[in-house]
């Protein structure tokens, strides 16, 4: 099969369980129609599982480390890594499957992504389950699959150097699990070099339960491009137009710290279990106060002219010595204003433990602000928190529980299975505020006030996504920079149309704005596919009573909150401009053949 | 360093913080929409001179890095690999598409978080051609030698015997800079200075890299090899000492 240029045209394929590995040549068309990262992963995926209630914890269900189609070229911060998988913590409210869950797809920065493209390959797909710990070692064509006993059990930062001294070259990119992935809590996390995160989705638990703790990689290949010349000046383009931008500017110096007090400001933040959306103790743990007490320095991912990183450490008090990265908005938010906690060195603690032990630290900031207003409400007491004083802004607490739900013991067993557990377990109307869509937690952003934001999040196909798109238009083109390679915080530093005529430089096939944004709405679509196949259906894109019932009673936005017949309006129109039946949401026969998904 | 090259007059360095805001007003105007008061230059960067230039040393030129601009980018690889390896498209010589395998400058990450770019320091004893078992022909060069036009080290292909003493002298006494190439043992990641013109330099998204030319760099950070600047670096920045594994206990 000849592959198309700016493809290697093949996805490594690693079978733990059987140790074969395997180099599967992609069609073109695939590459075509799907791009590359989050959207050639859902392609695999649908191919991979063909038929539905898949246990995501199975040997089945792979593991898709996807690099985008820009990944590998020096264009300006294409340095994401997407991971693709069927999701262990999402659920349907009813399903003849068993295991019914939506897909999930998650984004890290980093290297990793163009590395994976450097070793040749434009994808790596894991599937089946090792019998003992393993790691994999892939070195451009020299692909092992070695011991991990001795890693298992230890914290992602331990970890992160002792697998350096094990390879022996710093340029090696790796990415690998903590005791919560290895221990299966379904909203673990994947992390590559030094705390960068696929947190969303138990990308991390599906890893653990195929024993593997960390997958590394080294290359010094490249895919080549169609439209040589036409490359180069797209991007020297696209480099200048970073240059020197005010939005260049605030990202160096605050990355996405800025938000944690323009958000509240504007009343969007989660603050004490999104039951308000401002925090009055913002500025103690926002982008200037950090940049004051505790960033040292900045950190770019591969060629992102950005650096949103902050890395720094606590100086003084009872939690002087961590050194770390962040806070940064979704951390600082979740770990800090949601907990009602303001005090920034012991949230950097929390934050440092929540990345060592490997957890998605939205879903479990979520989870514990649940708990904590389930305990100031008294729907549960001291004995079924196992003696943990989980009072709001209680620091020391909030490490307990870390600790307790990575290992899943007592308490932490029952929180490491999210809000919707929780909500049925404690009943007595909790579940009026756990805040999550499908079984998948809230991020950051509150949405009394924006109707478009609750929008965004019931309709996420992976259960509730803050970075989805506040319309099907925005989705459609969150898919496509998903799939792509670059960062979405980075992508608006780009022009209008720039994405499509790289694609067209690298590919050579014609890509008009049009064509482009329909490549968006088919991956959007077959994600949707698959979601509905499990049995997703209408009743399933819900949000928290909350929203609709308490309004807020601080900030800018006091007295505001959802109205229920305004958005069943904008829900119905937005599924008739998707062309999804709004009963059941299920994608209309020609609209997806229009976008090319016959095959459905 | 010897009291004679202290005693050199001193080149400016461009100031080691932050380049200033391009665009002061509207960065306020915005932060302000957001909510924010800022302090102007309330930021304060702490500074660290990594070398001290010397004039009236016209023989040498080089590339410095200051390691608290540096955010780990690579940028510089990628330009570095585009224009040392250019690609031959149609007839026509264009640059590469930049493979950072094929860079001269390489950047090594470390936890805690500190990026360290390793580039040939041009050692004004050069240990590497020292090194060089070839004899010295007419014009006094070894198989490796620095280039009187760009003041670049260089490797003649047609007289290196592949024994790989010079990059083992880099190795062990300098910076590990230059390595064997794996399938012919000839040295490679010489940094060419790019004809006068350094990439590096010209596309460091921070400022990261400045190209000294008619002096040379002296100071304590001279010619380390990366494990040893990041291990100071985390000290300094952190305050916690490297150790294999667990770092911050
Ligand atoms: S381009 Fe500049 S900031 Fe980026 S790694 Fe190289 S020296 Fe560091
Ligand atoms: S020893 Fe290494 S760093 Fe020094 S001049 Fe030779 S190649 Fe460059
Ligand atoms: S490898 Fe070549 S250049 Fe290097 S020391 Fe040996 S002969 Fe000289
Ligand atoms: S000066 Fe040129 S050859 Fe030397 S490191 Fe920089 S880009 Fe590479």
């Amino acid at each position: 099969m000849k592959s198309l240029s700016g493809y290697h045209g093949v996805v490594l394929d690693v079978d733990l369980s059987s140790g074969k590995i395997n180099r599967k040549e992609i069609d073109p068309k695939d590459f075509r129609n799907f791009i590359g990262g989050r959207g050639l992963g859902i392609k695999l995926l649908w191919d991979a599982l063909r038929k539905p209630g898949v246990d995501p914890l199975s040997p089945e269900n792979p593991l898709l480390l996807m690099p985008g189609a820009f990944s590998g070229f020096p264009l300006p911060s294409a340095s994401r890594t997407c991971v693709v998988t069927k999701s262990p913590i999402t659920t349907p409210k009813k399903s003849k499957h068993k295991h019914a869950s939506t897909i999930t797809y998650s984004n890290m920065g980093g290297f990793f992504g163009p590395e994976i493209r450097f070793a040749g390959y434009d994808g790596i797909m894991v599937r089946g389950s090792a019998d003992r710990p393993v790691y994999l070692f892939i070195d451009d064509d020299r692909v092992e699959i070695r011991k991990a006993q001795k890693f298992w059990g230890m914290g992602t930062d331990e970890f992160d150097r002792a697998f350096i001294d094990e390879l022996g070259d710093r340029r090696i990119r790796s990415c690998y699990i903590g005791p919560a992935g290895e221990n299966l809590v379904p909203y673990a996390c994947i992390i590559n070099t030094t705390a960068r995160a696929a947190g969303r989705g138990g990308t991390g638990c599906v890893m653990g339960s195929k024993n593997l703790k960390a997958v590394a990689v080294r290359g010094s290949r490249q895919p080549d491009v169609a439209m040589h010349k036409r490359f180069l000046e797209l991007l020297e383009e696209s480099r200048k137009g970073f240059e020197g931008t005010p939005s260049t500017e605030n990202w160096r110096r605050y990355g996405t710290g800025s938000a944690l007090i323009w958000a509240s400001d504007i009343g969007a933040q989660a603050v004490k279990n999104y039951r308000e959306g401002t925090y009055i103790h913002a500025d103690k743990i926002g982008g200037v106060a950090a940049r004051r007490k505790i960033w040292q320095r900045d950190f770019a991912c591969f060629v992102c002219p950005l650096a949103c990183k902050k890395s720094g450490r606590a100086p003084l008090g009872p939690y002087a010595g961590i050194v770390h990265d962040g806070p940064e908005y979704e951390t600082g938010t979740m770990l800090g204003a949601n907990l009602l906690i303001d005090d920034m060195e012991g949230m950097m603690k929390a934050i440092w433990h929540g990345d060592d032990f490997g957890l998605d630290i939205i879903s479990v900031g979520n989870v514990i602000g649940f708990l904590m207003e389930a305990y100031d409400k008294g729907l549960i007491d001291l004995d079924v928190l196992d003696g943990i004083d989980l009072k709001w802004g209680n620091v020391d607490a909030v490490i307990q529980m870390l600790h307790k739900i990575a290992h899943r013991e007592g308490i932490g067993e029952k929180a490491s299975k999210g809000v919707h557990y929780l909500a049925e377990e404690i009943g007595r109307e909790s579940h009026k505020f756990a805040a999550h869509c499908k079984g998948h937690s809230l991020a950051a952003w509150n949405c009394h006030y924006r109707p478009t934001q609750a929008l965004c999040y019931v309709t996420a196909n992976r259960g509730a996504c803050h970075l989805n798109g506040h319309s099907a238009e925005d989705q459609n083109s969150t898919a496509l920079v998903d799939s792509t390679g670059v960062c979405l915080f980075a992508h608006r530093g780009y022009r209008e149309n720039a994405l499509a005529d790289i694609m067209e430089a690298i590919t050579t096939r014609e890509w008009s704005s049009e064509e482009y944004s329909k490549a968006g709405e088919r991956i959007y679509n077959l994600e949707k596919s698959f979601n509905f196949r499990e049995g997703f259906r209408r009743e399933d894109d819900v949000i928290a009573d909350r929203f609709f019932e308490e309004p807020l009673t601080i900030g800018r936005r006091k007295g505001a909150v959802l109205d229920r017949g305004q958005f069943e309006e904008m829900m119905n129109a937005y599924y008739a401009e998707r062309g999804w039946d709004s009963k059941t949401t299920q994608p209309s026969k020609d609209r997806l053949k229009a976008l090319g998904l016959d095959f459905v | 360093m010897s009291e004679q090259e202290a005693s050199f007059p001193k080149l400016t360095i461009r100031e080691l913080f932050h380049p200033p805001l391009q665009d002061r007003r509207s960065f306020i105007k915005m932060m302000v929409i957001g909510g924010l008061t800022i302090t102007v230059g309330g930021v304060v960067i702490p500074r660290l001179r990594f070398g001290v230039a010397h004039a009236e040393s016209p023989q040498f030129s080089m590339i410095l890095v200051d390691f608290n601009k540096c955010t780990g980018c690579r940028t510089c690889e990628t330009v570095c690999g585009q224009y040392n390896h250019k690609a031959v498209v149609n007839g026509e010589q264009l640059l590469g598409l930049g493979n950072p395998y094929l860079s001269n400058i390489r950047v090594y990450s470390f936890n805690p978080d500190v990026d360290v770019p390793i580039v040939c320091v041009m050692c004004r004893d050069n240990p590497c051609i020292e090194a060089c078992p070839v004899e010295e022909d007419e014009d006094g060069r070894r198989a490796l030698y620095r280039d009187p036009k760009t003041l670049a080290i260089k490797n003649d292909p047609e007289r290196c015997i592949t024994c790989g003493a010079c990059a083992e002298a880099c190795r062990t006494q300098r910076v590990e800079a230059i390595v064997p190439n794996p399938k012919t043992n000839r040295p490679e990641r010489m940094c060419t200075l790019c004809d006068g013109d350094p990439q590096c330099v010209k596309y460091c998204p921070y400022g990261a890299l400045d190209h000294i030319v008619g002096g040379y760099i002296g100071g304590s950070h001279y010619g380390l090899p990366a494990e040893k600047i990041a291990k100071e670096l985390i000290e300094r920045w952190y305050g916690v000492k490297l150790g294999k594994g667990g770092a911050r206990g």
